[in-house]
């Protein structure tokens, strides 16, 4: 092998545990990470089924490991912009997006946040809370160093050019705002693609109300509403700030229309019904499901133990929210064809996971397939799984299809492991 | 005398959650109440009946003991061995005429830097109210 | 005293200096026993004070440092290093974390102040008991034994055999393929033929430095990461027994499946054409699917989910396998009835579902039903059931094939007490984070993958041999040396009792009995530093390093002050 170098692209679960394991063995890892911070979707889960470890507590370690690791270079807010060569020889160009706070001068002390000026929508938080324009992700973000969005910030969008409130704030001169985008050239042996995954956005599918009813929230902002070091701070509680009564968790959301089921929405769903019942023991709490898919060993005792909790599962046929003077109702022909309906204060919505925003651009910068559900495909026919059609070029986690986080690491590691295999 | 009462509190912290979680809550800018040491050890199995039941002989006004949630464990299994030993301690205790409540055994995770301040204010607060601890003298050092 | 100690505060910009009177801690803790010298410095962690630091080491010939600044998660790594540059160890250092827990937490100046005070005199305290702690560096054998010569073993010795790296496949039976080579075919997605799974057992054949032992078991295994022993009986050759060294270990013993005999309403081994999915798929690749009168059928029951409940939980490929028969026998036999009576379709894969809606559209019965009972009727078998709504209902049928639960194979639990595995309350091995670290086991250097760990479909189980390859690829590199924990137990001979209750709490099983000396020995080479021995010691025998009880005594002294 001519370059034994890895091209690692996303840091989520899969990104970060590959990673590790090449970096380990020696190997030059180029982790490049779009967002200005690492560690994926998993981060922004407070507890994961089904044995409800907190999944930061669980991560961090990792995300240290990433951060100190010397074998392991990271490029954050950056993108592939153009893949060339073949395996053991490729050519990868990577557009890095300045960040105008120094990784090196910051120390993460926040004193920048309070004078910006600017108050936005926080992406990371699903919109549930404000950011300012200079921000990190969430509290506890590594590496723990803000990013100043360009669009937004008015200094850097031209609006008001002589702003400088962070500059002013910051002690260690860590904000450079003449920092300039890069356009880096790696070489590399191998290239890892793993990034991730997103879900359908619920207001394709008007019948399920989300954006229209007042509390219909997706499985994605329901977790920051429980996470500690959400908007909310943990509270389990309506827009208005009232502790939901009733709830109803709808899976299945889009999986017709994808064409397949995402495999881990119901036990998801199910931690939803344990989350709720542990912040409020009164509420009433109805799943509304399809086909209950809850392969590996221990996940049907967990769901088990929910039913036993008092948690209505009700199999649907049809399924369609309203609301009707300030009522919301999930209105549901059931299992035997009859007709129902359940008021609820709070409705959760389960989507279909999706293949990531840039799958389509990243698959024709690289020049590789896409399977017709528009993840990107394996060698699945030779029984080779984590091998995409191009030699050299390895898929991990969600890119490749919906699933779960060991799922995600072992695949992971699997891509590693065939990686390390074809560089000796 | 109640009212200058400042208590001295040991807290031993688990390097995985606990501490980390106290970190947080310090990079979020949440107010503690001053009155508690922090001691990092790996795991909260590390610690033992004496260094908690020394603690006390040496005149601590209260002993927090935090560790991962359980089932989180860094260690698999080792909050579940404190947890046990917590039992017994609390026993011990009342044996040396100290109120049970002066010990605390807590989970604290990493992403919970809200509740590492309340669970440290809490038990500041009950301590502050227990008063000084039977043995609350200042040791020669 | 002969220490040199030397107290450096950080003032981290304004986060500290606003925040503590820094003055007056220098002040007071100047005059600190063994303290050379106590200076303050802008930003400790950026370059110029690195370099500052590793200075004032030289310069003032410091045996130990204490830096009072942010918290050890942060920046212990990098004081570390700037000891290891200075020529100090780096254990001889004491990170205080006064930015955390004292800046950032406390708002009134001078409550803030006295408790930096005394956290840092801890720091002192302690640090001057701290031991320079060496890392250690062992030998390692690159080589690996696999145990199971099934998909998962055959992928795993494939990924991993090599110039350098031996690898030595383990199988009880007299061939590799395992439960893969009865199958009749796979699915679509799968590659649909056996020729995938010819090829690589052809591969794994030809390779020279993969030692293939058939009809063996392992009988003994001794060791740690880098260094096993293990034991190879041949029941072939007389009962021979073959020793070998290898650095790691895969068990990818797979699964075998629940006997229907254990729920009687299903009626097999009792009545006529009732098979289990096996036996089908062994009689669809013979060609012949015969009812026992030599006819073959006209109508078949497909009857998922056999044993779920006995054994709570879903084994995942049933649904897909059934309809993968419930295609074949519409190939084959074309006209023939099928139905499939299921409880809930799995059907994960992002390919199951259209797979399914295919079946469905030639004409595949689908029927969620429970309650399911087989009868003997007229020759035929009669399949009664209860739909939604508990209406209940029946069909008459030729042949009925079960999907039992897949569960562990039968020498599952001997295997788990050779190499001190645990298993998880389905009986299949446990990982060690269901989570985080799926192929991982307690013990370094012994991986699972494949159904051994509990059901899964043959993707999956090749995905977990190559993630088991990757972390044996990455962790043990022929020609370099493994460099185990540093912070480790130690057990002083003179305090240890026997009593062996260390042994119970090392979920590692890096604590050991001494039969002759009557004493626990810890390995140094498999202990992680947790402490659970040291809390558990009723005699105080076993110490942790850099965590000792006169350490953390002093650290509860100054907290006391």
């Amino acid at each position: 092998m001519k370059n034994p170098n890895v091209l690692v692209i996303g840091s989520g679960v899969a990104g970060m545990e590959a990673s590790l394991i090449l970096g380990e063995a020696g190997q030059k890892v180029y982790l490049i990470e779009k967002e200005s911070l690492i560690g994926g979707q998993t981060i922004k889960f407070e507890e994961v089924y089904p044995n409800m470890e907190c999944a930061t507590c669980m991560v961090a370690p990792k995300q240290q490991e990433i951060l100190q690791n010397e074998n392991i270079e990271l490029f954050l807010l950056s993108e592939v912009e153009q893949v060339k060569g073949s395996v053991g020889e490729f050519k990868v160009k990577i557009k890095k997006k300045a960040r105008y706070v120094s990784l090196v001068n910051c120390i993460g002390c926040g004193a920048c946040y309070e004078p910006c000026p600017v108050s936005l929508e926080n992406e990371f938080e699903e919109g549930l809370s404000k950011k300012k324009a200079i921000a990190v992700a969430c509290p506890g973000a590594l590496p723990n160093v803000p990013a100043i969005d360009p669009e937004n910030c008015l200094r850097l969008n031209g609006k008001k050019k002589e702003c400088q409130a962070c500059k002013e704030a910051c002690m260690f001169d860590a904000i450079n705002f003449s920092e300039k985008d890069e356009i880096l050239d790696l070489e590399v042996g191998a290239i890892l693609i793993a990034t991730g995954f997103g879900l359908l956005d619920a207001k394709n599918l008007p019948q399920y109300g989300y954006r229209k009813a007042k509390n219909v929230y997706t499985a994605m902002e329901f977790e920051r509403l429980y996470a500690a070091n959400g908007p909310t701070e943990g509270k389990l509680v309506l827009r208005d700030g009232e502790t939901p009564k009733s709830i109803a968790i709808i899976h299945c959301v889009g999986r017709s229309e994808q064409g397949y089921c995402s495999g881990v929405c119901c036990m998801y769903s199910t931690k939803f019904s344990h989350f709720l019942k542990h912040k409020i023991p009164e509420a009433k709490i109805c799943e509304f499901h399809t086909d209950l898919c809850i392969p590996g060993k221990s996940h049907q005792k967990f769901y088990q133990k929910i039913l036993n909790q008092g948690v209505d599962f009700i199999r649907f046929d049809d399924i369609k929210v309203e609301e009707k003077n300030g009522k919301m109702q999930v209105i549901y022909k059931n299992g035997n064809g009859e007709k129902d309906k359940f008021i609820a204060d709070m409705i959760i919505l389960s989507p279909a996971m999706i293949p990531g925003g840039d799958t389509e651009s990243l698959a024709k910068t690289i020049g590789i397939s896409l399977d017709k559900k528009g993840f990107f495909s394996t060698q699945s026919e030779k029984l080779s799984p984590v091998a995409t059609a191009v030699d050299g070029i390895f898929v991990a986690g969600c890119a490749e299809g919906p699933k779960d986080i060991p799922g995600s690491i072992a695949q992971a590691e699997a891509a590693a492991g065939k990686i390390l295999s074809i560089l000796r | 005398m109640k009212q200058d009462f400042k208590p001295n509190i040991v807290g031993f912290l688990c390097n995985w959650c606990s501490y980390a979680g106290a970190d947080l809550a310090g990079s979020s800018k949440l107010e503690i109440k001053p009155y508690l040491s922090v001691i990092r050890v790996m795991c909260s199995s590390r610690v033992n009946s004496n260094l908690v039941l020394n603690a006390f002989l040496w005149g601590a006004d209260g002993v927090l003991i935090a560790g991962c949630h359980p089932g989180d464990c860094h260690y698999e299994k080792g909050n579940y061995y404190v947890r046990r030993r917590f039992a017994l301690l609390k026993k011990i205790l009342e044996t040396l005429d100290l109120e049970p409540d002066r010990l605390q055994l807590s989970w604290i995770s990493a992403s919970e830097g809200k509740r590492y301040a309340e669970v440290v204010n809490k038990f500041a607060e009950d301590i502050t109210r227990l008063g000084p601890s039977a043995f609350h003298t200042n040791p020669n050092i | 005293m002969n220490e040199k100690i030397g107290v450096y505060v950080c003032e981290c910009g304004p986060n500290i200096s606003e925040r503590i009177d820094i003055d007056r801690v220098l002040e007071e803790i100047s005059s600190a026993e063994g303290v050379k010298v106590a200076k303050k410095f802008g930003l400790l962690c950026s370059n110029d004070g690195k370099n500052y630091l590793a200075d004032e080491i030289k310069k003032e010939e410091l045996t130990h440092l204490v830096v009072a600044a942010c918290s050890p998660r942060e920046h212990e790594q990098t004081f570390m290093n700037v000891c290891l540059e200075a020529g100090l160890n780096p254990y001889l250092f004491q990170l205080v974390n006064i930015r955390e827990q004292c800046a950032w937490m406390i708002s009134d100046k001078e409550e803030a102040t006295r408790m930096a005070i005394k956290y840092i005199y801890a720091g002192i305290s302690r640090v001057t008991l701290h031991k320079p702690l060496l890392k250690k560096e062992l030998d390692s054998i690159p080589d690996v034994l696999i145990i199971g010569g099934g998909i998962s073993g055959i992928e795993a010795a494939l990924c991993l055999a090599g110039k350098d790296r031996k690898v030595y496949l383990v199988e009880k039976t007299e061939s590799l393929g395992g439960m893969v080579k009865k199958f009749f075919e796979l699915l679509p997605y799968q590659g649909s033929n056996l020729a995938v799974i010819e090829e690589k057992i052809e591969q794994v054949q030809n390779n020279e430095n993969v030692e293939i032992l058939t009809s063996s078991e392992v009988e003994d295994v001794r060791g740690f990461l880098g260094n096993f022993e293990a034991v190879i009986k041949s029941k072939s050759n007389g009962s021979e027994t073959k020793e070998i060294k290898i650095g790691a270990i895969i068990v990818a013993t797979g699964f075998k499946l629940f006997d229907p005999k254990n729920i009687p309403q299903y009626g097999y081994g009792k009545i006529e054409n009732v098979l289990d999915a096996l036996e089908f798929e062994q009689m669809s690749a013979s060609g012949k699917i015969l009812l026992k009168n030599g006819n073959p059928p006209k109508s078949v029951a497909l009857i998922h989910c056999v044993g779920r409940n006995e054994k709570g939980y879903c084994s995942k490929v049933c649904c897909l396998y059934s309809i993968k028969f419930a295609r074949h026998l519409q190939d084959k036999l074309p006209g023939i009835d099928v139905s499939e009576f299921y409880s809930d379709l799995c059907l994960p894969d992002k390919a199951d579902q259209d797979y399914f809606e295919e079946a469905k559209k030639k004409g595949i019965h689908f029927i969620r039903a429970d309650n399911l009972e087989l009868k003997e009727k007229d020759g035929k078998i009669n399949v009664e059931y209860k739909v939604a709504g508990g209406k209940k209902d029946s069909i008459a049928v030729d042949m009925a094939i079960l999907a039992p639960a897949m569960v562990p194979s039968e020498d599952t639990s001997k295997l788990a007490e050779i190499l001190n595995l645990p298993l998880d309350e389905t009986g299949f091995f446990k990982e060690v984070h269901e989570m985080l670290d799926p192929i991982s086991t307690p013990i370094e250097g012994v991986y699972v993958s494949g159904c051994a760990l509990g059901p899964k479909n043959i993707p999956e189980s090749i995905i977990q041999s190559q993630a088991a390859s990757g972390k044996i690829l990455s962790s043990l590199i022929p020609g370099k040396k493994i460099e185990p924990e540093v912070k480790v137990s130690e057990i002083r001979e003179e305090f240890c009792t026997g009593c062996q209750t260390c042994l119970s709490v090392c979920f590692y099983g890096a604590i050991s009995f001494d039969e002759y000396k009557g004493i626990s020995v810890v390995n140094e080479a498999i202990c992680r530093g947790c402490g659970s021995c040291v809390g558990i010691c009723p005699s105080g025998a076993i110490r942790s390093k850099h965590f000792t009880y006169p350490q953390l005594y002093l650290e509860v002294l100054q907290a006391l002050r």
